[in-house]
């Protein structure tokens, strides 16, 4: 996954991004327990999010718990209680999305990120392999979703068929957590519209790099006169869909976070991709 | 059942006032409107009814306590919107299936129907599919031609005008897009500081040249 799955600081209350940091700073600690010290420096916010949907839809949280940050001793943090395997599951997604896109990256990166590559993927393929483990149908639905995006992308597919694989994939992890049919087909759309939505993100991120490099990207192929326009109506549809979804969730903990992200974090972390371009040239002619 | 105070979200002890903003925003939440061609429409109706029958039965509880006696449905009655209105269509069976979220047979049908009888309908209907399916772009493509096809249709028209609602997310007052809420264009940049500073430093120096 790529990080878009984002807070918008100013608009959270002070303790929920106390308990924010709190779940960032749980979901750390754990990777450091179940894989190493290194394995921590991969950690995303999109399994961030993912650890706090788990908290939240068992309502595992009971509570936090004062400590100080590995990385900086001096710095105190909060680490939110978990008792379930919130953590444990979102580190494995973690170490096991990582994994697959170093494997994307080989086949498609310059020379020295690809050495940077060659020298992380053994790690990776080990914790990887013990995160399989434990959840192999994690490892299955992320491996399905590698398969099929390769297939898509040959295959020269439309926006729909090429955002197919990353939504899938999401809906899958998300449904494995139903406790019934009704929330199954909850969680599936929910997934299903924000792994739309992270790869429709990462194709309007890339959409530059890969017309250089004449890679494959959904938006490449468009002639359309207003492209951001058009990009911005396209995730917005994601968004609204998976909001939707999400209103008939009945979560309590953490609400008022899955509030902001969907409703001020993912769009303003759009606006920033899709309008990113406009700001450097204005930033340069200033 | 589960206690009609926790399906609403509040403490048992809460004034009716609080019960009944309470309810308001779930029902705003769950309304059908909400929720017209989504796949989870049947949820969100499910969840609907719910709320319903918690607010019902709250006030029934209070009512008897205070001994009025007169108990009566004081919510709101879900409209239901959901029934096809294509029973004589040559696409029933469509229909049904799609209702029934069996959206690989319908469009199974819909392929093999001969390309001379794909009429709006048959667009409308593809369109569902995909929508159904998560396809949104290809839904959109499909809903345009149905519209463009046969204007007068009610149901084509909302189909296209949520799609197009959804293209324009601001459900939290947050807009996307270029010119409102990116941080570059509203507000008053360097560049306009600087020139409004001239600007004024030009009339100052007009005025004292003038005195």
């Amino acid at each position: 996954m790529f990080g878009y799955l984002q807070v918008q600081k100013s608009e959270l209350l002070v303790r929920e991004w106390d308990a924010y940091r709190a779940v960032y700073c749980g979901l750390c600690r754990q990777m450091g327990k179940d894989y190493s010290f290194l394995s921590r420096l991969s950690l995303s916010y999109d399994c961030t999010f993912y650890a706090m949907l788990l908290l939240s839809l068992d309502r595992a949280c009971t509570g936090f718990d004062k400590g100080r940050c590995r990385f900086n001793p001096l710095k105190k943090c909060d680490f939110a209680r978990c008792e379930n395997d919130a953590y444990s599951k979102a580190a494995a997604l973690t170490v096991i999305t990582v994994y697959y896109k170093l494997l994307d990256d080989l086949t498609d990166s310059g020379f020295l990120k690809r050495l940077l590559v060659r020298l992380l993927q053994p790690f990776f393929g080990h914790w990887r392999k013990k995160a399989a483990k434990r959840y192999p149908a994690l490892e299955a639905a992320v491996a399905r979703m590698m398969d099929a995006q390769r297939a898509a992308e040959q295959s020269g597919a439309g926006m729909d068929e090429a955002a197919h694989p990353t939504a899938q994939m999401l809906a899958e992890v998300l449904t494995l957590e139903a406790r019934d049919e009704m929330q199954r087909r909850i969680l599936q759309e929910l997934g299903y519209q924000t792994g739309r939505w992270i790869y429709l993100m990462d194709a309007a991120d890339d959409l530059e790099k890969d017309r250089k490099s004449g890679n494959f990207n959904p938006f490449a192929q468009l002639r359309t006169e207003d492209l951001q326009a058009y990009q911005t109506s396209v995730l917005n549809q994601c968004l609204a869909r998976a909001y939707d979804a999400y209103q008939l969730l009945p979560l309590i903990d953490f609400k008022g976070i899955f509030d902001n992200m969907l409703l001020y974090g993912f769009p303003a972390k759009q606006n920033t991709v899709v309008y990113r371009r406009q700001e450097e040239q204005h930033d340069k002619s200033v | 059942m589960t206690n009609p105070y926790e399906v609403l979200g509040v403490s048992p002890d809460a004034s009716d006032d609080e019960i009944k903003k309470a309810y308001r925003e779930l029902a705003k939440k769950y309304h059908p409107d909400n929720y017209a061609d989504s796949p989870l429409a049947d949820v969100a109706e499910q969840k609907m009814k719910e709320v319903n029958e918690a607010y019902d039965e709250i006030n029934r509880m209070r009512q008897k306590g205070k001994g009025t006696g007169s108990s009566g449905s004081t919510s709101y009655s879900s409209t239901g919107g959901y029934s096809s209105n294509g029973s004589s269509s040559q696409f029933y069976s469509v229909r049904i299936y799609i209702q029934r979220n069996m959206i690989q047979e319908a469009e199974q049908v819909l392929d093999n129907t001969p390309e001379g009888n794909r009429t709006a309908e048959w667009y409308y209907l593809k369109g569902m599919c995909a929508y159904r399916k998560g396809w949104n772009d290809q839904a959109r493509t499909y809903f345009q031609t149905a519209v463009n096809m046969d204007p007068t249709n009610q149901e084509y028209q909302s189909a296209n005008n949520t799609a197009n609602r959804q293209g324009n997310y601001n459900y939290g007052g947050y807009q996307t897009g270029g010119n409102m809420g990116g941080g570059t264009s509203s507000g008053c940049t360097c560049c306009d500081i600087c020139a409004a500073y001239m600007c004024a430093d030009c009339l100052c120096s007009c005025c004292r040249s003038g005195c």
